[in-house]
């Protein structure tokens, strides 16, 4: 479970994220969504504990971050979406390395069953450098599931993927919820965010604009009823007119 | 188009200097500035007066076209240079399909160097500004010109290399003037050093002003004359005494660096493949955030395996350790050193008995001298740790561990490679003066001084290389992230770098060494020789506590670090 309560970021006299709190329940996916800007890698980040907060309490799996980020950091990963891999070690080495620093026990026999399902069984040997953009993302993606997270916070997870590395990660992720984490994904694929999300939290501004399942957004607001959610999210925040010819 | 370029380097610069000149309001940032302005002021202002009629330096001249022929030679050995082409990813995609001639971009990447070259042109006139013989403008002019013409030759070099490499035979026929010219002299120096050697050798044995007569004498054989000629040249405007001395020797100097700039000109039909290919590396490095210049290299195939497998369980941190332990070392690599070391050693070890064979001592005087460039440099070139790891802040960042346990992790991995380094040389000049009969030190004193190294560089070392880390961590936009700057452009930089962090290092060693000197001192009459075990121990203490007081501050700072301000 991720819970973040009245949390703001400052950078120098620029605010962030506003008082922003919400929770993401185990076995929930929450999309993050909001124009350039918005706030959303900066809330990621400081779930992930890479931003301090200026204010607020960030709680991942019952852990205070501030308090007991050693903790908390055990129970979350975080995928970014630029894989940031070393160049030195194998898609084989980077599993064994993630694997000791979170104390995976049974490291030696995830790591082939996590390398079938990514497909980067028969790359095991080879340095990133010699890895597609893809199949770079692949394997951060598959170094941020090895210690099965009970939170798993995704930066624009598609990126790069091919049309089935797309489905298969689309399943991953349900799959990981389905399995008891708590998951908080980031995108500008609002078609994705409305097929795979329980609840969307829409931020403008670094202030939340909206935050439930696509139906309690829009209940109140008549004028969004039937809408998809990119026209819900145009018009919440305010660019509704914007992309028309 | 080259208003353009003007515009890039100018508003780059421009916007650099005011992004620094910002980050002077963190506290932390003015006062490193106000120290070092400081201590760069009590430099030049603190040099002693020239006594009267002094000379500018006999020694200026040929020092310092030996030194600067060791810098060719090295930029023509090493393959490292090709730096000296790189464009950053953003200029490859703007610059190279834009409709520029290939000249302008020469001229472009010949201006971002001078700007580098300008800085170090000051930082020289800091440290010898106030020698005797030149005034600062005419001294500054000299040290351009010497620096600039090497600057070229570098670009120059890099360009035939690559010339070379990608165009095969053709290539070969296309740069048949260079590579006569460097064959030339090549073979000429081989021949000039064949000669003089046995002389300076036995020189050397007499004391310093046979050993000085004698490289005086050897200059002046055919060959090494001809070939040290435009080393001489370049050199020469440093070594007047006097304006007209200085205009004299400008004109060959500066005669000198518009041939390498033809030269360089003349090559811009190879350039702008081998910016391409140079600037691609490089763009792959920074994206995977190269830490070392010794980084294990893969011509192809899978690597070997690490030093040691990595158990699923255990401390996290170590987890840091092999993977930057990793990316130097490997097995493979492993084996074929401690092979090179056995069969070398091996041999210098049989040959060090024989007092008519001077080639083990020779070997050995080298390794040693080696030994002190790496004790003294190793901290800049040695990588593999916060320098490198830096540009993936926030990945360390989201790990599980204290930021002390990043710290020292990180720190231990460089300090394990240069104390690895030091040690394999160390041991392969132990072995080279084995049996020499000449060495005043007993065999037993000789074995105890190889034990002292290897007891005393680790900590040594990573107190050192804490340093650098920690001014990593401390002043992130300020250290350069990933390899270290390269090129005879940047020497001024870091020789100024190393000088401030030995003195560092030297303050923090004085308390460890105080209380080992005390400890012996007041067990000496107890225990005799058998201090000495006691006395290292309570130096090593002191100097234990030190270095956790250093990375549990460092990583409280680490933890609090702004990652956007990392400099890569």
């Amino acid at each position: 479970m991720i819970e973040v309560e009245s949390f703001s970021k400052l950078y120098g006299d620029l605010r962030a994220v506003q008082s922003l709190s919400f929770v993401v329940r185990s076995g929930e996916v929450v999309g993050l969504v909001g124009p350039n800007g918005a706030g959303k890698t900066t809330t990621l980040r400081s779930i992930a504990g890479i931003v301090r907060p200026t204010e607020g309490t960030i709680r991942v799996a019952g852990h205070d971050l501030a308090r007991d980020p050693v903790a908390a950091k055990h129970q979350l990963a975080f995928i970014p979406d630029e894989p940031q891999l070393f160049e030195y070690l194998t898609v084989e080495e980077h599993l064994r390395f993630v694997g000791r620093l979170y104390g995976v026990a049974e490291a030696p026999t995830r790591i082939p069953g996590l390398l079938a399902e990514l497909e980067l069984a028969g790359k095991r040997d080879v340095l990133p450098g010699e890895l597609s953009r893809g199949m770079r993302q692949k394997l951060a993606i598959a170094c941020g599931l090895l210690h099965e997270p009970e939170a798993l916070l995704l930066d624009e997870p598609l990126t790069g993927l091919d049309p089935l590395g797309i489905r298969k990660m689309k399943a991953t992720i349900v799959r990981r919820a389905e399995a008891g984490s708590a998951v908080l994904l980031s995108s500008h694929l609002l078609h994705l965010v409305e097929e795979l999300c329980h609840r969307v939290l829409i931020l403008l501004d670094g202030r939340m604009v909206a935050f439930g399942s696509i139906p309690e957004i829009v209940a109140g607001r008549p004028e969004l009823a039937g809408l998809p959610l990119e026209d819900v999210f145009l018009r919440l925040v305010g660019r509704a007119g914007d992309g028309d010819a | 188009m080259t208003g353009a370029l003007g515009y890039l380097t100018f508003r780059s610069v421009a916007n650099r200097v005011s992004r620094q000149a910002a980050r002077l309001r963190t506290p932390r940032y003015l006062l490193a500035l106000v120290l070092g302005a400081g201590w760069l002021g009590f430099i030049f202002w603190g040099q002693q007066p020239p006594p009267p009629g002094a000379a500018a330096g006999a020694w200026v001249v040929p020092a310092g076209s030996l030194i600067t022929l060791g810098l060719v030679l090295w930029i023509w050995v090493s393959g490292g240079d090709r730096a000296a082409l790189a464009f950053s990813p953003a200029e490859v995609t703007f610059l190279f399909p834009a409709p520029l001639p290939r000249r302008a971009l020469v001229r472009y990447k010949l201006l971002r160097t001078q700007l580098l070259v300008l800085f170090n042109v000051a930082i020289w006139m800091v440290v010898a500004g106030r020698r005797p013989g030149l005034s600062p403008l005419l001294r500054a002019c000299a040290i351009w010109t010497l620096i600039t013409t090497l600057a070229l030759h570098r670009l120059g070099a890099a360009l035939v290399r690559t010339s070379l490499t990608q165009h095969g035979r053709f290539g070969i026929r296309h740069r048949v003037l260079s590579i006569g010219l460097v064959v030339a002299a090549g073979g000429a120096l081989a021949w000039g050093l064949h000669d003089v050697a046995p002389g300076v050798l036995a020189a050397a044995r007499l004391g310093e002003p046979a050993l000085r007569d004698a490289v005086s004498r050897a200059l002046e054989h055919p060959a090494l004359a001809v070939v040290l000629w435009p080393f001489r040249a370049i050199v020469g405007p440093l070594g007047a005494d006097g304006p007209a001395e200085w205009r004299a020797a400008m004109l060959p100097a500066l005669g000198l660096l518009a041939l390498h700039y033809v030269w360089v000109m003349r090559s811009d039909a190879a350039f702008e493949e081998a910016a391409a290919e140079a600037s691609l590396a490089r763009a792959r490095r920074r994206d995977t955030r190269k830490a070392s210049g010794m980084l294990v290299r893969h011509a192809g195939g899978a690597p070997s395996a690490p030093l040691f497998a990595l158990a699923p369980l255990g401390w996290p941190a170590t987890a840091l350790f092999w993977k930057n332990l990793a990316a130097v070392l490997r097995r493979r690599r492993a084996r074929n050193i401690l092979l090179g070391l056995a069969a070398g050693g091996a041999a210098a070890a049989a040959m060090s008995g024989d007092p008519e064979n001077t080639l083990a001592r020779m070997a050995g005087a080298l390794a040693l001298t080696w030994l002190g460039f790496v004790a003294a440099l190793g901290p800049q070139w040695v990588r593999n740790d916060l320098r490198g790891d830096l540009a993936h802040a926030d990945l360390l960042r989201s790990y599980p561990l204290p930021g002390w346990a990043i710290v020292a992790s990180e720190t231990a991995a460089s300090a394990a490679t240069l104390t690895l380094l030091e040690l394999a040389l160390a041991v392969f000049v132990y072995l080279c003066y084995l049996q020499d009969p000449s060495l005043a030190l007993s065999p037993g004193e000789r074995l105890g001084l190889l034990g002292g190294v290897a007891l005393l560089m680790p900590p040594i070392n990573f107190m050192a290389l804490l340093l650098y880390n920690g001014a990593a961590v401390l002043f992130p936009a300020w250290v350069r992230i990933g390899a270290a700057a390269t090129g005879v452009e940047v020497l001024g930089q870091r020789l100024l770098t190393t000088t401030v962090f030995l003195i560092l290092l030297a303050l923090l060693l004085m308390a460890p060494a105080a209380a080992g000197l005390g400890a012996y001192e007041a067990l000496a009459g107890v225990l005799g020789g058998w201090a000495l075990g006691p006395a290292v121990a309570a130096g090593l203490a002191i100097l234990a506590a030190e270095a956790v007081l250093l990375v549990r501050r460092l990583g409280h700072v680490f933890e609090r670090m702004d990652a956007a301000a990392v400099r890569a």
